[in-house]
This record gives C-alpha cells, structure tokens and sequence, in this order.
C-alpha cells in the first residue's frame, strides 16, 4: 500500500519538476531570442517591455514591434506543435505517428501551396487554406480508415499513402509555376516562425488557450484508451467519442500552428517522444511535449537568425535536428517490435 | 451484490460474417464458469459481446434487467470488467501505472485519484504476487510476470462479475494453478461471479462450477462439469478421441487424450 502511494507520489513528483523546468528554459530562450539581433537589447528591457511594466520607447519598437510577434509565434507553434504530436503518436501508439507524418502537414500544404499558385493568394488567404488543407486531409484518412472503428495502424499507413500522393501534386503544381510564385511556394514550404502574421498568431494563441486545458482534460481518457480498444471499453471509457475528440484537438493546434508558420517540419515528432523520455511515461506530459516543442523552435529560430551566417528559414533547422531522429527511430522501432 | 447478466437470443460478428448465432446463456451469480472451445469457436467474441464490447446483430445482453447497451458504459464498468485476449500495453509504462488504470471507472473529470485507489491497487498487486514489480516497466517483464500485471488490473477495477479471456497463457503450471485459486478465492471469499475461458480442460473442470462447451458459435453443453463432460462430448467439440477418467485430486472429469502413437497396449489394426 505505501509502496504504491509512494511510486505514484515519485512519478507525479518527477513529471512536474521537469515539466517546471522545461518552462523555464522555454521563458529563457524566448527572452534570449528578443535579446538578440542588430540591436543587443539587455534580459531585462526584453522583459519589462515585453509584458508592458515599463514604457520606453526606443526599447519598445525593437522589442514588441520587430521581435515580440516573432518569439511569440515560435513559442506558440512550437507548443500547439509539441501538443498536437503527442495526442497523436500515444492515440495511435506509434512514435512515428506525428501529424506531419500522417497527411495532416501536407493536407495544409497543399492547400496553401495552391492558394499561393493558383490564386495568387495573399497571407492570410493562404493561412486559412493551410487549416481548411489540415481539416479536410484528417477528415479523409479518418474516413479511409473508418472500418468498425479507427486502428491506429491502418490510420497511419492510410494518412502515409495520402501524404505521398499530396506531396505530389505539391511537387506538380510548384513545377509548373510561375518562378515568383514557385519560390514564394517554396519558402512557405520550408515554415518559418517569421512569415507569422498579426491576426493568424492571435488565433492561434486563442486556440492554444482554448484547446490546451481540452487536451489535459482528455488526458484521463487517454490514458485508457493507450490500452486498446478493448480494454478501454472494458474499463467504461466512450472509445470513439473520446477518439474523435483527441484527433480533433491534435488536428485543429496542427492546422493552427501550420497556418501560423507552415509546415515546420519534425517538431511534432520529436517533442513528444523527448518529454516522455523527461517526465516519464505516467506523468501525461501533455505540458511537457508544449514546452519541448516551444524550446525546439524557439532554438531552432535562435540558430536559424542568428548563428549561422545567412538568416535561414525555421523548417531547415528543425529538419537538420529532426531527420538523424527520424532515421534512428525507423532503425530501432522494428528491432523492439513496436512498429505496428 | 448479487447480479443477473444473461444473453437472449444473441447473435455477434464481425463485417459480414455471424460467428455466434442466436445464444441464449445465463451466468449463474456467483459462481465460477468456465468457457471451453476449440480455437476460432467464437469464446472470446462470445465474451467481448457480453462486456459490451461489440453490439449485438441481434438479441441482447442483459445486465440486472436492463440491456447493456442502454446502460452507461461507465456503470457497467463499475459491475462487469474484463481481460481481453490479448491486451497491449503503451510504451515504457510502469506496473504500477498500468494497475492503476483499471480504476478508471471509480474516478471522474474532477476526482481523479482518491485512497480507495491506492488501496484497490496495493490489494491487486499483492493478491497477484506483482507488488515487487510495482515499479518496473512492463516491457521489461517475463510473458508470465506480464500477464499477472494484467489480471492485477482487471482485479483492481474492483467488480462483482469478472471476466478473463484465456489469463493462464503464458503462465507456468504453478501459476495457472495459483491464479485459479487466487480466482476462486475471490469467488468465495467477496461472491464475485467469475467467467474464464480456459484452453486446459483438466483444469476446466477442476474449477469450473458451471461449464460451457462451445462449437462453431453455438453452445454444446453446459453444466456442472462432473455432468457434462465425458469423452463423447470432448470428441463432439474438439474432434478429439480421448478417456475421460476421476481427477485423483479432485475427483472432477480429467481428459487424457488418445493421439496417434504412444499407446500403452497396441491397438493392432483388423485389416489385413
Ligand atoms: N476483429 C475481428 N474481425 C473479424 N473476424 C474476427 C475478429 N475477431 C475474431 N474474428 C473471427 O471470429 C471467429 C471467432 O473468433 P474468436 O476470437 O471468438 O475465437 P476463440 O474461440 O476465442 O478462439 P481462440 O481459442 O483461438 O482464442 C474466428 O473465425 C475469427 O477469425
Ligand atoms: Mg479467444
């Protein structure tokens, strides 16, 4: 009895310590990224003039005018990113099973990329077809999949195909673009937190603060449902209500956060596997995933603006990071038979 | 608490084809019945349908009066659980964490997790000998370690009728004994109505009060065991020619079967 209160009391202990410090780092580095650039502007500036506690003009501009929209947006997509990938890969449980993996980045993708094409669309126009693109491409391998019920597997490996026949058309339309448009194609499809505008960032944060505390509260049934279908109706849970509700909320931040920065790619894969591995496995770690996910972009960004030589777009160095993962996980899955 | 779950007229399957058609069956309060059957005869099916977990084509399941299917899922939860076959366990979770989860009924959205919890569990893991694992992950765990973990969650949901899809898997002869024993000690000492299918027929009619034998969906016969199985019916559901002798331990039925070969006294063959 005392051993089992005890072992819960340590696994619930853990996962907030670490979930506390992972906020911390996450704030550190989205003060450090308003610090930095043509004007070094101290910690403390950053932070009285972020959060309004002290008017100083010249401080003001470089920081909530030039910088704040910009660490706003990677820690925002990060969080809905880190979020959105970790109700995925534990509702099909596969770690492989991120939304930028399973159709729902490039649904976004191609809708924006055909804005952009064939309408000649401006950014918001483009944002908006990127969450319709997620919607519409999650509701289709959700049908597809549809067969008495949702199995994680087939979900996956359906989303797969889609994703590839997607990314060709993507390939086909950017191929028989005009170059302007191509290249502007182009570079959305790389996602940089820096293309955010005003008004997508604010729906975004919006549905962050709507959805975050949806998804902790789906966190109950969730952790049944990691059980399989079988157990977690034996145990009373509502399977496809619940189901439905998680991909719902993954679906929504994912098309959000692409919407707001495009497709970044590799985030959502990564940072729920790396809280998991933080807080452990019990802890949830819904939080958790957020902030890993925020402190990737937000390093990302950091790196991509202001370490190496020319300012390069989010995408390339969250894929940098995020491509030897992706190949040592497709190395080791299968060795510990987890891959179905 | 004494419960009433019984099939009228149920009929189960998957896509287009009926696996179990048309049963009729009552679990007697209780009591300890044990499901017998060839492979693929619709044991499990016939069980995930009582627990609700498939909808009937047609017929019913009826849980103290009322379908199952118009009852909330978490009440049943609450009165009937269920080991599946073959459950599986996420990644990396530890024992502790997965028995814990078995109380998911007792909890709600605001009262997640209360001493009745911890007492439910602790109680799971001791009566399944898991407690020393508590703290290991399950992918570390023996086949037989891990299937034990697992009928410590189906206990720690806490409910009068119980049911367990083949629980002896994997498990040596010493532990399939003592998890039957641990089984019918809860039968005796709480009343829980147990329902297990078991493939070992020897130890089916050992612990078994009330047994049924199944073929092809349908329901050959049931009963006490003493009264339902001998050779002929052995034969009728699983094709196999045996000697049904007294278990010297227990007196109940004991299979012994034929085969082929290794017959004491040969049996030397008329033809010529
Ligand atoms: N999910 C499913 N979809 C389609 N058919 C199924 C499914 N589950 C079982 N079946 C089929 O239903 C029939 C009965 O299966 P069931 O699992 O009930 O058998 P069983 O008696 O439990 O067998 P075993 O002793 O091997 O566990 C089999 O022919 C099987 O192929
Ligand atoms: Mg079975």
């Amino acid at each position: 009895m005392t051993a089992v209160v005890a072992g819960r009391r340590t696994r619930r202990r853990r996962a907030g310590t670490v979930t506390v410090a992972l906020a911390v780092v996450a704030f550190a580095l989205f003060v450090l990224t308003m610090m930095v650039g043509s004007f070094y502007v101290s910690a403390w500036d950053v932070i009285t003039s972020a959060f309004h506690l002290r008017d100083e003009p010249s401080v003001d501009f470089i920081v909530r005018d030039l910088r704040l929209p910009t660490a706003t947006a990677a820690l925002a997509v990060g969080f809905a990113l880190g979020v959105s990938g970790m109700l995925f890969q534990k509702l099909l449980g596969n770690p492989l099973a991120s939304p930028d993996f399973v159709g729902i980045s490039s649904g976004a993708s191609l809708f924006a990329v055909s804005s952009i094409i064939l309408l000649g669309a401006g950014s918001a126009m483009v944002s908006a077809s990127a969450l319709a693109g997620a919607l519409v491409s999650a509701v289709l391998i959700y049908l597809l999949a549809w067969r008495d019920g949702i199995s994680g597997y087939r979900f996956i490996l359906i989303g797969i195909g889609l994703s590839e026949f997607m990314l060709s058309i993507i390939g086909y339309l950017v191929a028989h673009a005009e170059l302007y448009e191509a290249r502007q194609a182009m570079t959305w499809l790389v996602g940089t937190v820096g293309q955010a505008g005003s008004t997508e960032l604010r729906t975004l944060l919006v549905a962050l603060v709507v959805l975050v505390p949806v998804a902790l509260l789906l966190q109950r049934p969730l952790r049944v449902l990691e059980l399989g279908d079988d157990t977690a109706n034996a145990l009373g849970a509502r399977v496809e209500l619940s189901r439905l509700a998680l991909i719902a909320v993954s679906i929504v931040l994912i098309g959000f956060a692409t919407a707001v920065a495009g497709p970044v790619m590799f985030v959502a894969l990564i940072a729920g596997p790396i809280a998991q591995r933080m807080v452990g496995h019990s802890g949830g770690g819904i939080i958790a995933a957020g902030l890993v996910g925020s402190i990737i972009v937000l390093g990302a960004d950091l790196v991509a603006q202001h370490v190496v030589p020319v300012a390069l777009p989010t995408g390339v160095i969250t894929g940098i990071i995020g491509a030897p993962y992706l190949i040592w996980l497709l190395a080791t899955v299968n060795r510990e038979g987890r891959g179905g | 608490m004494t419960h009433d779950l019984r099939a009228k007229n149920l009929t189960l399957g998957y896509s287009d084809v009926d696996i179990v058609r048309d049963l009729d069956v009552v679990i007697p309060d209780g009591r300890i019945t044990v499901i017998v059957g060839a492979n693929a005869c619709g044991k499990s099916t016939l069980l995930r349908g009582l627990a609700r977990l498939l909808r009937p084509r047609s017929g019913q399941v009826i849980l103290d009066g009322t379908s199952v299917h118009d009852l909330k899922s978490v009440e049943v939860a609450k009165v009937l659980g269920l080991l599946p076959q073959s459950p599986v366990a996420p990644d990396g979770i530890t024992v502790g964490d997965l028995v814990g989860r078995g109380r998911y009924p007792h909890q709600g959205w605001f009262r997640q997790w209360s001493s009745e919890d911890d007492r439910a569990v602790a109680a799971a893991l001791e009566a399944t000998g898991t407690a020393d694992l508590a703290d290991r992950n399950i992918a570390e765990l023996s086949g037989g370690q891990r299937q034990r973990v697992w009928v410590a969650m189906a206990l720690a949901q806490d409910t009068d009728l119980l049911l367990l899809d083949e629980p002896t898997t994997f498990l040596d002869i010493n532990h399939q004994v003592e998890l039957l024993d641990l089984l019918t000690d809860l039968n005796r000492e709480s009343g829980k109505t147990i329902v297990i299918v078991l493939h070992d027929l020897n130890l089916a009619c050992r612990y078994a009060d009330h047994i049924i034998a199944m073929k092809q969906g349908a329901i050959l016969a049931e009963g006490p065991p003493i009264d339902v199985i001998d050779s002929a019916v052995v034969t009728e559901v699983f094709g196999l020619a045996c000697e049904v002798v007294p278990d010297p331990v227990s007196g109940t039925p004991m299979i012994v079967p034929r085969g082929r070969h290794h017959a004491a006294r040969e049996t030397v063959s008329a033809a010529s």
